[in-house]
This record gives C-alpha cells, structure tokens and sequence, in this order.
C-alpha cells in the first residue's frame, strides 16, 4: 500500500515539480524510490582508498521495498560469496569461509560495513531519514538545464541519529546529487557525493557515488554500478537466511 | 619468710629502672615508636581500606543486591526481574535498612558523530538511586535527572572527551531488546559526572529508568535492586530477611558475595592488622630483651646477695618483669598518645593525589581517611604488652636462677 501511494505521488508529483516548490520530505522520498525503485537488482563495485593502498569489490545487490536488501561479493576471490542480509532494521552477515551467518549487533551497528567508509548504519536504515528528520527546503537553483533543490533535515529530539542535520541535494529527476552529514556544532563531517550520472536501467541514476570524510579527503569509498535494473520480481526465498548462506541465483 | 609486697617489687623495679636512665629513655623511644607506627600506620590501611569498600559498596551499588539467578553470568535483558513486589517492598522498608532502588543496566553502545563506545546503560530512579549508589553531587555539569522518565542522559566527564561530545548535544544509545532487536534512540546529554575513579566515567552512562524501559520494550522489568543498610559490616543480620521474602527464583547477595575480592579485602585486612603488629614487635623485642638481659648482668653480685639473704627467686623473677612491664607500660601510653594525636588533625583525609592514578587500580580515592578503630588500639597494645612481658621472661628467668655464692663472687 505504502509503496503504492508513493508511485502514485509520484506520478502526481512529476506533473507539478517543475511549476512550485515541492515538499522537501516528498522530495526524499522520491529520491529514495527512485534509487531503489519497488525492487531492484543491481552489480556494482566498491572502491576502498586509503593514502598506502586501494581495494576493490565486485557486488551484485538485490532490493525490494525499503527494508530489505540482499548485497553479495563476487569478486575478488577472497571475499567472495560474503553476503549481507537487511530485513525490517536487522542485518545479518555470512562469511564462507566460517561458514556462519552472524547476526550484526547493535554494538556494531556504527562499525563500517565490509571496511568501508559506510558503516552498518548507513547501509541498513538510509531511508529513516524520511521520517526521523524535519525538512526544509533551503534553496532551489539552476543547473545545466536541471533545478536541484537543497533541503536540510534535522533529526527529531529522540531520532537514532547523532548528527546535527543532513543537507541533501536532490535534482528534479529526484537523482541524490550529495548528502552531507554535519555534526551538532556545524561542522562538516562526511559527504556522500554523486560523482557520475547516467542512464542505467531506463532511469537516470548516480552510477559513482563516493563517501568520505572531510578530516580525511584522501580516504574514501566509491560505489560504481555497472548495471542496474528496476522493478523486478524476487523470488520469495530470495531475502531469507538460507538463501544468504546458499546462494540460489 | 613471707614473699614481699607487690608495692616493694613495684618499688625496687622502678628505681631500677631509672637507675640507667638513659638506656632506660632510649627503649621507651623504641617502644614509642613502635607503638605509634602500629596503631598509626593501621589507621591509615583502615582508612583506605573503609574508603575502598565503602566505594565499592556504592559502586555495585548496595550491600544487598537481588538479581534474575543468570544475570550475573550473563547480563542480558533477558535475564530481568519483575519489579518489587509488595511483601519485598515491605520488607525492605524496615530498619536496619536506610534505602532501596530499582535499576535497568544492560549493555549498550554510546555514538557521537565521531566516535562509539561500549558502555553500561543504566536506568536509574533518580528518586531513590541517589542514596544508594550514583551520588547527584557528582553531576559537575549541567543537572541530576529529574525524574524516572527524564529524556536527558548523563554521562562521565571522560566518556565526553572520548566522544568529542559535551553537555548539551545529543548522543545516541543502542542495545538490544527482550527479541534481540536492535533498540536505539536520542539522547540529550543533560549532565556531566565526574567519578572519584576516572575508569568508571568511562563505564556508566545514566538514563531514566521508565525512558530505558521503554527503550528496551521491557514492561516494567528491572535488572537489579539494590538495598542499602546502615552499617555495611552487619549485613548479614538482615540480609537473610530481604532473601526470604524475595523468593527462591531470584538471586540475593549481600556485597561480599556479590564482590568477593571486596569481601575477601575485608577478612585480608584483619589478617595483615596482626601480622603488622607482629612484625614491628618483633624488630621492638630485641631491643627489649637486650636491655633486660643487660640490666640484669650488671646488677649479678646485687642479685646474689638479694638471694643471699633470703629473697625467693620467685620476687627477683617478678621484679625484672615488673620492670620490664613498666618500661611497655610507660612506652605504650606515650606511643598511643602520640599516634592519638598525629590522626587527629590528619581526620579530614590526607590529599594522596600525587599517586592517585596508581591508588585508582586499587579502587580507592585520591583522599586517604585514616580510620582509628578501637580494636585496633586494643589489638596493638595487647600484643606489646603480652609478647614483651613473655619475652622478658628469659632474662628474669636467669636472673633469679643465680647461684647466690657464684653470683656474689662474680667480680
């Protein structure tokens, strides 16, 4: 049902973005949606730099709705067949190589996901930011043809969330051009910049996203999706711990 | 012939005694001193002694403590009690006991924007806590908790530092509910305490009791009660009480059990008390024999003739322990006299703050309280007085053992 209204207010929303401002927490939303689509699967690979060395990770990611997420590694060899499973706030890893699925704690929640600068956090809730922030439009501007809005989201008094505020960028095709994460005295602490835009899987998307924090800028993470495709049928047994411990695609 | 009075022994041994006067001075320093240093220095291990246990009391907190049987082993949420009902409430509302509290305390992780930490979440009733363990004194910044539902959370000065963080701004708190759920909220950082001992700011962090409940999802449940009495060394007169009406399924230890390197330090410090006096005595008691045996090899041909003339061995034995008597005696009240007055302005404690890192490992605070206990007085003076009169036995011994013809011809 959920997901029903928002594909209708995006269609509503589509007709109207380009004549008034648009809700700020709408636009979010969209945005979420419009990554993640009603289900998707992606392949993708993740860049780790650090100033002495550099890794890369081959990944292919399945989503459905917005809490359930299924990632796994395909390359290099080392790492692969490391999955992780999210399902309504939980996240569960597996490793091969033990042969174990291990329940992620909350005490490594703030921990990085597979070494990077993502931590389980990020990974597993980005879309709390919906209804754990107020948010404020704080401007609207042109840019090569496209509006891109700024809007500025301050996390509820009691929200799980330790930052400050989030100022995203989002373009009117609700493509994710920055997040930032400031912290409670206003400094600038990590970003999450959209590097590279184009036209995979019949939509415009980030294909290069890049997390880092400002203290470090020769540290980061980069996210390239080589495909992506919207909006597909999972099967049932697709998001369960069996499968995340045997593999069935 | 009758045995003479004790008031001529008395006699005799005190002018002997001052016959040499200044060999006689130079003992009566030694057992000053000695004296002294016993019940001083036993003041003072007391005293850091007391300070450690009764921290250790406030940290558990209580002296009497009731827990779900497993959480010691493992101190999950799951393993939580039901809060106080009526008869313990009852039973726990009687003297000796002063005050109770409920307590939430599980396991949790503390986020700043920089850094996260593995702490102890606390859910307190700031009501009732205060008496019983986490002291409203110790906020330094910003305030105590109002209430069971305050919003606010308090944290230690040095888990601030080690989170970037400070009075004012938000944190978050994560742990895990009764189905292993991730639970995490908000908090505002409303207080800052500062702990005598810098490693347990970095361990508790403090939150309204109904706040962590609802957290948690854990309906009204607690982790701990903890009873504090008046006088933590007689515990166990109520401690059986507060068992009995608390029922077979939980679990109630009084400190000593429920932190047995505080009880044990207890029963260790009896121990060392005597062994210390021991030990200080025995240096004392050459000292004291050698003057004794001296005294009597001077005095020989003195002693013979005594004999001679009709004395009982018997008086000369009791003489020279008469004497040596009155040496402890005279040296045991100038010794007490002297450690009395050296405790007495040191009774606001004495600032050990240069080694304070070091007495932190130990659990004790950086003021040392010099505790001066009766017993410990008596203990002193009775080991000087009964070991030095049977080490002054031998020299009496041989003393009145003199062949009077073989002593008075002795030069």
């Amino acid at each position: 049902m959920k997901q029903l209204i928002s594909v209708f207010s995006l269609l509503l929303f589509s007709t109207i973005v380009q004549s008034s401002s648009p809700d700020p927490r709408d636009l979010i939303k969209q945005a979420m949606d419009h990554w993640r689509g009603l289900s998707s699967y992606s392949e993708m690979t993740m860049t780790i730099h650090r100033p002495d060395w550099e890794r890369s990770m081959s990944m292919r990611s399945w989503t459905e709705g917005d809490k359930t997420s299924l990632v796994r590694v395909t390359q290099p060899k080392k790492d692969a067949g490391n999955g992780t499973l999210m399902k309504d706030n939980n996240m569960w890893t597996y490793t091969p190589k033990i042969n174990r699925i291990i329940k992620v704690p909350s005490s490594m929640m703030s921990q990085s996901w597979m070494g990077s600068d993502f931590s389980n956090k990020d990974i597993s809730k980005s879309t709390d930011i919906i209804d754990q922030y107020d948010h404020t439009l704080v401007e609207s501007r042109d840019n090569e043809g496209h509006n891109e809005y700024v809007i500025e989201s301050i996390p509820h008094e009691e929200a799980a969330v330790v930052w400050g505020k989030e100022v995203l960028t989002i373009r009117d095709d609700y493509v994710l051009l920055e997040q930032q994460f400031w912290d409670q005295d206003g400094v600038l602490v990590k970003t999450m910049k959209a590097l590279e835009i184009k036209q995979l899987g019949g939509r415009t998307v980030a294909s290069r996203i890049r997390m880092g924090k400002v203290e470090s800028p020769d540290e980061w993470t980069e996210m390239s999706v080589q495909e992506i495709q919207f909006n597909q049928k999972h099967d049932a047994n697709l998001f369960t711990l069996s499968n995340l411990r045997n593999p069935r695609q | 012939m009758t045995a003479l009075p004790i008031k001529s022994i008395f006699i005799l041994a005190w002018r002997n005694l001052w016959r040499n006067h200044r060999r006689t001075l130079i003992m009566l320093a030694a057992i000053t001193v000695g004296a002294w240093a016993m019940i001083f220095m036993t003041a003072l291990m007391r005293g850091m002694v007391d300070d450690m246990l009764l921290n250790g009391i406030r940290d558990l907190p209580g002296e009497v403590q009731i827990h779900h049987p497993e959480y010691r082993d493992d101190p999950s949420i799951n393993n939580s009690l039901g809060a106080a009902d009526e008869q313990l409430v009852s039973v726990m509302e009687q003297p000796p006991v002063t005050a109770w509290t409920q307590r939430v305390r599980v396991p949790a992780v503390i986020s700043s924007e920089r850094e996260s930490r593995g702490v102890t979440l606390i859910g307190i009733d700031p009501a009732s806590e205060t008496d019983v363990g986490f002291d409203a004194e110790d906020v330094k910044q910003g305030r105590f908790l109002i209430d069971a539902d305050d919003k606010g959370i308090i944290i230690g000065a040095k888990m601030a530092e080690r989170l970037e963080t400070r009075l004012g701004k938000r944190i978050v708190i994560m742990s895990q509910d009764p189905d292993n759920n991730i639970a995490d909220r908000g908090f505002r950082i409303v207080g800052i305490y500062k702990a005598k001992l810098a490693s347990l700011e970095e361990m508790y962090v403090y939150a309204g009791i109904g706040t962590v409940q609802k957290l948690l999802k854990m309906d009204g449940q607690v982790s701990e009660i903890a009873i504090t009495g008046d006088d933590y060394r007689k515990v166990d007169a109520w401690y059986p009480r507060i068992k009995q009406a608390a029922g077979d399924d939980k679990q109630v230890l009084p400190w000593y059990e429920a932190d047995s390197y505080l009880g044990s330090m207890l029963a260790v410090m009896d121990g060392f008390v005597l062994v210390w006096m021991v030990v200080v005595f025995l240096a004392m008691s050459f000292g004291l024999v050698n003057t004794l045996i001296m005294a009597v090899f001077e005095r020989v041909r003195e002693i013979g003739l005594m004999l001679a003339l009709g004395m009982r061995p018997a008086t000369i034995l009791s003489q020279i322990l008469m004497e040596s008597f009155l040496l402890l005696l005279i040296g045991l009240l100038i010794g007490n006299t002297l450690a009395i007055l050296t405790i007495m302005p040191l009774q606001d404690g004495i600032d050990i703050s240069i080694v304070a890192e070091g007495m932190e490992m130990m659990g004790t605070s950086s003021m040392l309280y010099p505790a001066l206990k009766l017993q410990d007085v008596i203990l002193a003076n009775a080991v000087v007085l009964i070991l030095g009169i049977i080490t002054s036995v031998l020299p009496a011994w041989r003393a009145s053992r003199y062949d009077p013809i073989e002593a008075l011809n002795k030069n």
